[in-house]
């Protein structure tokens, strides 16, 4: 095949096949997690939130790692809680990265008011303290799953905006733009062949670590006791055991909080990995191809 | 009244297969004592017109038309008087062949006999006349005994004249006799014609292809296409301002009006051949329109004594602006002005350069001319339509512009192939594998490789010369009918910048398009331009033929400009890369 005829599957092995060893390992272990949220039902002999068993049964034979202090299944609720965090993750980064990344484009496109208007949101955004706000804002509009997800985006859209405002921008002075419009290019063919093509990656990079943002700030409003009950995510998890009385003068910690605490560590550590490559593989190859 | 009236002649060649129109229906006429010179390439019938004024075609082609000498009509004359008045009255200078002399007579001998022969003298007599004639024409009597190839060309060539000049006659027909020779023989060729002229009071009808030749001597001229008169007038008007686009290339390609600027002849071979009915220079031309292919143009008056045959009365205006302003704004209320009143057009086919310094306006009037700028007031009208937002860049045809910055002209993420069939993509033009045609061809043209690897590649992996080609290719496949090159060369190091220039002005010569070519290097612009615009502060100071521009400038910021390129610069060097040219200025006729 032709050189000029490279489509998306090929870039894609092409961006992966310029990985490190921990990019690669982090792609393994979130196609595991993901793998293990969605076939959670095949994975586990329980339902998570069925009391199966004894009162804090160590790992055995019937319960591989084990019951928590109702005797629900462990394993089955570290498999249905990834489903819980990979969601409230991945729903939060994209709506923000994606909505927020069109904000921006749109803004750096158009300029005017538009751009005040986004812009100096963005500032006042930024320039709030994220975490006390979502703890209080988190804590007024009561526990939900919405309500968690409505509130991260809230607090983390005004940086995609921003760079692909300031993305557009620059994109928008090339010249290649200005000979694009004297041949009759419409907007809408700048935004698809030359805005989004340079934007998408870099919000694909932005969307990796808004995810992990999203999950950690979970986790956290979780473990304040802000988190949505009926969810078994990983956080509420940690908040249940934790909240268990002296937990740390009983083995049951070794069961209890150590599965979901080391799921939350790989999943964010994969998540690392992957967002730093990811930079690493994306962004040089843009300045080394300028210098030419 | 004048002493040779020629009309509407016509001289075809009666081959086995075909009928050569050599000469197709000439008009002229020579008062007494003046010169006119006939101009034109090879095989316009130049010489076939002298030859059938002496009437010595007979037999050889058919001949129409009327030729009248001091009012006799000598066409249909019987041989025998025609005889009388050939040498006595009109004589031919051939061009100095080996074969017109007798190889085995001595040169003396063959130029004594029509003497002997017209003038029935004695042959002393004859022998003195002859040896006077050598001193006239600049050749001691001893080469008298010469043998014709015991003599170098010029004085072969004097043998003719002298030849010629024999039996004294009033209208000499001088037939390139000049190109075979030397610059410094051509010299003394020249000042001798003159000379005699003062002297003698000839008429004379000079035919060469030499125009800085012909154009030193005769006060008229007459330029022949394909056996026709392309255009006619006073020689200092069409060497300054020619009308016609083929006087125009011929102008243009000879090194002694054009003094700095690089050789280019006119594109095509001449069409004498092909019999088709429109305009004969119609292939070459470079703003043909409809009629030109099916009707011949007639020649008319056009003013001031001048004549041109033309479809479209010559030389046609592509792009006109008027009263163009533009003003940026400035930081606490206040503008920069940066186009001030710009009035200018560019003719078809033409080179016209834009110089001055830098923030002198150029490129916003570039931007403006290429109608992506809007300008605040005044007009810019392109062929009959105006010019706004880039109505002419999405249709072939139209108006192309090529960018300063090769880095940004063309997107790092795009390979060759996206990049330059970009305004394909965007306007739906052709299927993919036309557009993929389209774009190798479009490459080939620009001199880069039409390769899969190479239209694979990355433009961000391109080195800046590349990528302006890139860019100029993808100007190039929307076929401009005026291409604007802002600055094209500005980035590129010297070597790339010169291959660069010289690929473009070969691409203009070869497509015909107009160009504007936008520099602050003056020296790298006296290369290409036909025309050079001056702009200082948004205004064009000064404006005209780049010769005149250079040689006499009438503003004192043109002055500076040019006085800044010899202070670095001395006038005979060449940037590396573009093919070095010696200059041998035969005559002074660039001073005209
Ligand atoms: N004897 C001939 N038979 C047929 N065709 C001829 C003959 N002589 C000339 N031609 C053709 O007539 C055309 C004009 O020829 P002519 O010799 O007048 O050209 P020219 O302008 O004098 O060229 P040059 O500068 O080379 O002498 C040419 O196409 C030539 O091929
Ligand atoms: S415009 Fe037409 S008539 Fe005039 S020279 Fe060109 S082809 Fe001939």
């Amino acid at each position: 095949m032709p050189p000029y005829l490279r489509n998306a599957a090929d870039r894609f092995t092409a961006t992966v096949s310029k990985f490190s060893l921990e990019g690669k390992i982090g792609l393994c272990g979130i196609a595991l997690i993901v793998m293990m949220a969605v076939f959670a039902p095949l994975l586990s002999a329980y339902p998570p939130g069925k009391i199966t068993g004894g009162s804090l049964e160590p790992p055995g034979a019937d319960h591989p790692l084990g019951t928590d202090e109702l005797g629900m299944d462990i394993w089955s609720q570290i498999c249905y809680g990834a489903r819980m965090s990979l969601f409230i993750g991945l729903a939060v980064a994209c709506i923000a990265g994606l909505g927020g990344g069109a904000l921006g484009i749109l803004a750096g496109y158009l300029g005017g008011a538009a751009d005040q208007v986004v812009m100096r949101t963005v500032d006042v955004l930024m320039a709030l303290p994220s975490f006390p706000l979502l703890v209080v804002i988190s804590a007024f509009m009561g526990p939900s799953v919405f309500n968690v997800i409505l509130i991260l985006v809230l607090f983390s859209w005004a940086k995609p905006a921003r760079i692909a405002r300031s993305q557009t921008l620059s994109i928008k002075n090339n010249v290649y733009i200005t000979a694009a419009r004297n041949y009759g290019a419409t907007p809408f063919y700048l935004l698809r062949r030359h805005i989004l093509p340079e934007v998408l990656p870099i919000l694909f990079v932005l969307i990796i670590s808004i995810t992990s943002y999203a999950i950690m700030a979970e986790t956290g409003l979780a473990f304040l006791g802000l988190g949505d009950p009926t969810s078994k995510s990983w956080g509420m998890m940690l908040y249940y055991a934790t909240n268990f009385r002296s937990i740390y003068f009983t083995p049951y910690w070794q069961w209890w909080l150590i599965p979901p605490l080391v799921a939350l560590i790989v999943l964010l550590l994969c998540l690392a990995f992957i967002g730093r490559d990811l930079e690493q593989v994306l962004d040089p190859r843009m300045r080394q191809n300028r210098g030419g | 009244m004048a002493d040779l009236e020629v009309k509407d002649l016509k001289c075809h060649y009666n081959t086995d297969t075909s009928v050569v129109p050599a000469v197709d229906g000439i008009s002229l006429s020579l008062e007494a004592g003046e010169i006119v010179g006939v101009i034109g390439e090879s095989g316009s019938g130049k010489t076939t017109l002298g030859l059938s004024i002496m009437r010595l075609l007979d037999g050889l082609a058919s001949v129409s038309g009327t030729i009248v000498y001091k009012g006799t009509d000598i066409t249909h004359l019987p041989e025998p008087e025609i005889d009388r008045i050939r040498w006595k009255d009109i004589a031919i200078v051939f061009q100095n062949n080996l074969d017109i002399l007798n190889p085995v007579m001595t040169v003396g001998k063959q130029v004594v006999e029509p003497l002997l022969k017209h003038e029935e003298i004695p042959v002393r007599e004859a022998q003195a006349r002859c040896a006077d004639l050598f001193r006239t024409v600049g050749l001691d009597p001893v080469w008298m005994d010469a043998y014709p190839h015991q003599l170098s060309g010029g004085m072969r060539q004097r043998v003719l004249l002298a030849m010629a000049l024999s039996c004294d006659p009033k209208l000499l027909i001088l037939d390139e006799v000049t190109s075979a020779l030397d610059a410094f023989t051509r010299k003394e060729i020249r000042d001798l014609l003159i000379d005699l002229q003062k002297k003698n009071g000839y008429s004379m009808i000079l035919i060469s292809h030499d125009l800085s030749f012909v154009s030193s001597l005769a006060s008229r001229m007459i330029v022949l296409y394909a056996g026709r008169v392309v255009e006619s007038g006073p020689t200092v008007d069409i060497i300054n301002a020619p009308r016609h686009p083929y006087t125009r290339g011929l102008v243009h390609s000879t090194p002694d009006i054009f003094v700095y600027k690089d050789l280019w002849g006119i594109p095509g071979e001449s069409a004498s051949e092909d019999g088709h009915a429109g305009c004969p220079f119609s292939r070459r031309c470079t703003q043909p329109i409809e009629i030109c292919r099916t009707s011949p143009p007639r020649l008319q008056s056009c003013g001031d004594g001048r004549e041109v045959a033309c479809h479209r009365g010559g030389i046609a205006t592509l792009l006109r602006a008027d009263a163009v302003h533009f003003r940026y704004p400035l930081p606490g209320r206040k503008t920069l002005h940066a186009v001030n009143g710009v009035d200018m057009d560019v003719c078809e086919g033409e080179v016209l350069a834009i110089v001055g310094q830098t923030a002198s306006g150029k490129s916003t009037l570039a931007h403006i001319l290429a109608g992506i700028l809007r300008p605040e007031s005044g007009e810019v009208r392109f062929m009959d339509g105006a010019v706004h937002s880039g109505n002419n860049g999405h249709r072939f045809g139209g108006i192309q512009i090529v960018f300063q910055d090769p880095f940004s002209s063309t997107s790092n993420r795009f390979t060759v192939l996206d990049a330059v069939r970009e305004p394909f993509d965007i306007n739906r033009i052709g299927t993919a594998a036309e557009r993929l045609d389209m774009t190798r061809e479009a490459l080939k043209l620009v001199r880069l490789p039409p390769t899969d690897e190479f239209l694979g590649k990355y433009c961000g992996a391109l080195s800046g010369g590349q990528r302006q080609r890139v860019a100029l290719a993808r100007a190039m496949i929307m076929k401009p009918r005026l291409l604007i090159a802002d600055e094209i060369t500005s980035a590129l190091d010297v070597s790339t910048a010169a291959n660069v220039l010289r690929l473009l002005k070969g691409l203009q010569n070869r497509r015909g398009f107009a160009m504007i070519y936008i520099s602050h290097d003056l020296s790298l612009t006296l290369k290409i331009a036909d025309r050079i615009a001056v702009m200082d502060a948004g205004r064009i100071i000064e404006i005209g033929n780049a010769h005149e521009v250079m040689l006499h400038p009438r503003d004192d910021r043109t002055k500076r400009l040019i006085g800044t390129r010899v202070g670095h610069c001395c006038h005979d060097h060449k940037p590396v890369g573009m093919a070095g040219r010696l200059q041998t200025r035969v005559s002074d006729c660039g001073d005209e």
